[in-house]
């Protein structure tokens, strides 16, 4: 692989990679406000320019200047090097780039990040950005000067509504269009414009339009200051009070990589956040992924239930164990949900297996618009996941599931997740005599259920789940279980230790232990039968 | 109760020739601070005597790596809650050590100024609660008054009489006040005359010299070895000053001398404190003299220090400045470092871990208490129970700093 030089250090790149993206690769960060790795390059910030040295025997193109002494109070004429964008220029073998170790940069730097500031409000204190914002992070590390302009700042519109999501601060903007690109070249709708120049220039939407594709919030994520706020997120916290937990979004089988921000202090999920993964999602996620950390608060079941009324879980078990011992197997469907993780899901197949109950069925949320970026139509996250655990026991589609209550063969139910996929079923569970049930939120197993026991949601638990292209990936657990509630993997293992028939497991790891990646059981079954020929 | 160190079967107990144990403490008149002794008497002799610490243990070095390296000062003030400016100064030494900045020349006349001011009340209280422990009340309360002086005087420079937060990294929280040179010159000279009153009124009086001279001895090598420092150490003859030894701030610019003592006792204990006190007057004197009326008094670096208000709230660096220095704390560079100074007890150190970030990863303080204390055992075995009043007072020990 090629090498060149950045300050001290060698920085391998493929060809054609910019200098910023292969230092950022070996963990340099360059600074940059414009440039975006998921997007194309616009060089207008000028905040990541580098000095160049010229191949060995040829001179250093200068560029004539005038510098300002304070001493002689005057202008004196100087030179300098030609600075360029590390964004935009490619890197080539046996390069030197100066960075940090470059007086002209920091010189550069400094001037840029002062421009920048020129007409900036005094708005850290009411602004959401603060925190996490480059403006801050930058002035401390490259400039660390006082005002010196003396005039009124210029003026610009705030709080402009861009659309349903988005809300704009004009006078914050650096004009960097990174929200412009990620709408022309994400979300393939170029809503966005920069209009007027200079000090007056603004972020526009198109006349009669809104900003309202599927992927608005990546304008606010990708915006390096508070120009762009969210309005889900907008006034509700403070970056600095919150952690982030690496989470998997379960909003679609997509399964895009993601933080869950959370404040430890009321245990309350504020956000969603892309996390770079380019296998599956890349830097991005769409508008219903982000808002869907509101499903971790909003119609949740927080007590367990017996026949409708709130109840303790360990009256639930009481109740349960009674129902179920008088189930058979014949009468009996076991339901998988595809919204839970390959935990629970498994925790419920070994129940199933412990009891004698072999009818196994899915369900799970409906399905809903996608889409050829990231959206996928499948609204459960663990589709996949789910057909490969249950593989060996068949496992039958929803519809199967209401034929077999419309045939008598399911008067008792056991049954894990919150929603069904079609409107009908919902009403086929009414016919269920016998429902236990273990759900995350409120909806047709909830309602319907005759033992109710509420089990925690993504957020509250570790878990692994298989997205539409097989990939397992695990999400951990941001905040502590909300309510009465637990995950639905101890909530089983209770249940069975209840019935008397434990499933053989104490921790996460020993569940995890046993339920093995599917491809290294296949691959170990296979390769058994092949050994019996 | 705690298990007491000795085993003895009750039936021995009950023989009246065997030794008694006593339990004075830890909350006690003749224990200063929360400080417990069980002591075996034979009689009115100290046979043996175990002394237990950390009753006023507050988790204080464990608070810190909560918070920013600004937010430790108010920490480090209730250590020695006697002389806090010590303190503050010492932490604040020790910060910059690890940032590598010196503060302007200002700043370290002032520091100098007012950390003497808080050394001179640390041994008016130590001198002063000796003598009233022993009988003498009229030396303890003029003596009181004058630390009572000093406080205004920090009230009026700091806006607190106790516990003043004052220093701050890379300088202190706001520069001299106008009168600082008049009222401190007012201040050392009521003092250094309540101090001659004092030796009037103590040191012809024989009933208080029987009590301190020849008691509570240690040896030049027992106080070595048990490391310790300060006055205690200097009135068994050991010159060892951190202020002469390793000079910081600008005790190398100034004239003073260290005092020490012979017989090592608990005469000589109360004695070097009073000459000390006449040294700070020294070193005061000579500092105001030097400490210009103007110029900075805090570095000009703004990753280190606050902007001015008027800044924050107008412009959009100031309020990017304050704002990063308050959310996420100075940042200190990785590394560790151990930087001590002369405290009123003597050498205070600080050892400090940085990982970089705005907030301390170790904050651990060698208080100069915690080791004299130590040797509390080998000063007053062997004693009269009477003689662990003036003993223990004149070591000084300040349960805040020793317990942490």
């Amino acid at each position: 692989m090629p090498n060149f030089k950045l300050d001290d250090r060698e920085i391998p790149f493929e060809p054609g990679e910019t200098i910023i993206r292969a230092a950022q690769k070996a963990g340099i960060d360059i600074p940059h406000y414009c440039w975006h790795a998921g997007l194309s390059v616009a060089a207008n910030c000028r905040m990541c320019l580098v000095e160049i040295m010229p191949p060995p025997g040829r001179p250093a193109m200068l560029l004539d200047v005038l510098s300002w002494d304070t001493e002689k109070q005057e202008y004196i004429p100087q030179k300098k090097p030609k600075l360029v964008p590390s964004c935009q220029q490619a890197a080539a073998d046996g390069m030197v780039v100066k960075s940090q170790t470059s007086e002209h940069v920091d010189t550069a730097r400094s001037a840029v990040q002062e421009l920048l500031l020129l007409n900036h409000p005094v708005d850290c204190p009411i602004c959401d950005q603060a925190g996490e914002c480059r403006l801050q992070d930058y002035w401390l590390e490259h400039q660390g000067t006082k005002k010196r302009m003396r005039d009124e700042p210029i003026h610009k519109p705030k709080a402009v509504v861009f659309g349903p999501t988005i809300v704009y601060d004009a006078e914050r903007c650096i004009v960097c269009t990174r929200c412009v690109r990620v709408s022309e070249e994400l979300a393939k709708d170029p809503v966005l414009s920069v209009r007027e120049r200079g000090n007056l220039n603004e972020i526009v939407v198109a006349p009669g339009r809104q900003l309202d594709h599927a992927y608005t919030l990546m304008t606010e994520y990708v915006c390096p200051v508070g120009a762009l706020t969210s309005i889900d997120f907008r006034f509700k916290a403070r970056v600095w009070f919150l952690r982030s937990a690496r989470t998997v979004c379960t909003g679609c089988a997509t399964g895009c990589n993601s933080f869950t921000d959370f404040d430890p202090r009321n245990q309350h999920a504020y956000r969603y956040r892309p996390r770079e993964n380019l296998a599956v999602n890349k830097f991005w996620m769409c508008d219903d992924g982000m808002l869907d950390h509101r499903r971790i608060h909003e119609g949740r079941v927080l007590t367990a239930r017996v026949r409708g009324e709130a109840s303790t879980i360990p009256a639930a078990l009481e109740k349960a164990v009674e129902v179920l011992s008088k189930a058979t197997a014949d009468s009996t469907a076991v339901v998988l949900s595809a919204e839970h993780s390959n935990e629970d899901n498994f925790a419920l197949l070994l129940l199933a297996k412990a009891l004698g109950f072999s009818a196994v069925y899915q369900s799970g949320r409906p399905a809903g618009p996608g889409d050829d970026i990231l959206r996928h139509p499948d609204k459960n996250p663990n589709t996949t996941g789910i057909a490969s655990l249950a593989k060996a026991s068949g496992l039958k589609t929803f519809a199967e599931f209401v034929e077999a209550i419309r045939a008598g063969k399911a008067s008792t139910v056991l049954a894990l997740g919150s929603a069904t996929p079609t409107g009908g079923g919902a009403a086929a569970l009414s016919d269920v005599k016998n429902l236990v049930a273990f759900s995350t939120h409120e909806g047709p197993f909830a309602e319907r259920a005759r033992v109710l026991f509420p089990a925690s949601s993504w957020a509250e638990a570790d878990g692994t789940f298989v997205n539409a292209k097989g990939m397992s990936q695990e999400s951990e657990k941001a905040i502590t279980p909300q309510g009465d509630s637990k995950p639905a993997y101890r909530l089983i293992a209770e249940l069975a230790a209840a019935l008397g028939k434990p499933l053989g497991w104490k921790k996460l790891a020993e569940l995890r232990a046993l339920m093995a990646p599917p491809a290294e059981r296949s691959a170990a079954s296979e390769s058994a039968s092949l050994g019996a020929e | 109760m705690e298990p007491l160190d000795q085993e003895l079967d009750e039936a021995e107990l009950e023989m009246p020739t065997e030794p008694m144990l006593l339990n004075v403490g830890p909350a006690h008149p003749a224990m200063h601070g929360t400080v417990r002794c069980v002591m075996e008497l034979s009689g009115e002799i100290i046979e043996h005597v175990d002394v237990q610490v950390g009753y006023l243990h507050r988790g204080f070095e464990k608070m810190c790596e909560r918070g920013t390296w600004t937010q430790v000062f108010p920490y480090v003030d209730r250590c020695n809650y006697v002389s806090p400016m010590l303190n503050n100064v010492g932490f604040a030494l020790a910060c910059e050590k690890m940032l590598g900045i010196t503060v302007p020349e200002r700043c370290q006349w002032y520091r100098m100024i007012l950390g003497e001011l808080a050394r001179m009340s640390d041994h008016l209280t130590c001198d002063g609660a000796m003598a009233m422990e022993l009988g003498a009340f009229t030396p303890f309360l003029w003596m009181i008054k004058a630390r009572e002086m000093i406080w205004d005087l920090m009230e009026e420079e700091t806006g607190a009489r106790l516990t003043h937060s004052f220093g701050r990294v890379g300088g202190m929280a706001s520069p001299p006040t106008e009168h600082l040179k008049e009222n401190a010159r007012a201040v050392v000279a009521h003092i250094l005359s309540v101090v001659e009153e004092c030796e009037k009124l103590l040191l012809g009086n024989r009933i208080f010299l029987d009590r301190l001279e020849g008691v509570g001895i240690i040896s030049q090598e027992d106080a070595v070895s048990l490391g310790w420092t300060g006055p205690c150490l200097r009135a068994t003859g050991i010159p060892y000053d951190v202020r002469k030894a390793h000079p910081y701030l600008r005790y190398d610019e100034v004239e003073f001398d260290v005092p020490v003592g012979s017989a090592s006792d608990c005469f000589d204990r109360f004695m070097v404190r009073l000459a000390e006190i006449r040294q700070s007057a020294r070193i005061i004197e000579q500092s105001i003299q030097r400490l210009a009326d103007s110029g900075p008094v805090n570095v000009d670096d703004p990753r280190i220090i606050l902007p001015p208000k008027e800044e924050v709230y107008n412009t959009i660096e100031g309020t990017i400045q304050h704002f990063k220095i308050v959310m996420e704390g100075i940042k200190i560079p990785a590394g560790e470092v151990y930087s001590y100074t002369e405290g009123g007890n003597g050498e205070l150190g600080f050892y400090l871990v940085s990982d970089g970030s705005g907030t301390p990863y170790r904050v651990r303080i060698r208080p100069p208490c915690f080791l004299i204390t130590a040797g509390l055992e080998r000063v007053i075995t062997g004693q009269m129970m009477a003689d662990v009043v003036p003993s223990f007072g004149s070591l000084n020990m300040i349960g805040g700093e020793c317990d942490r």
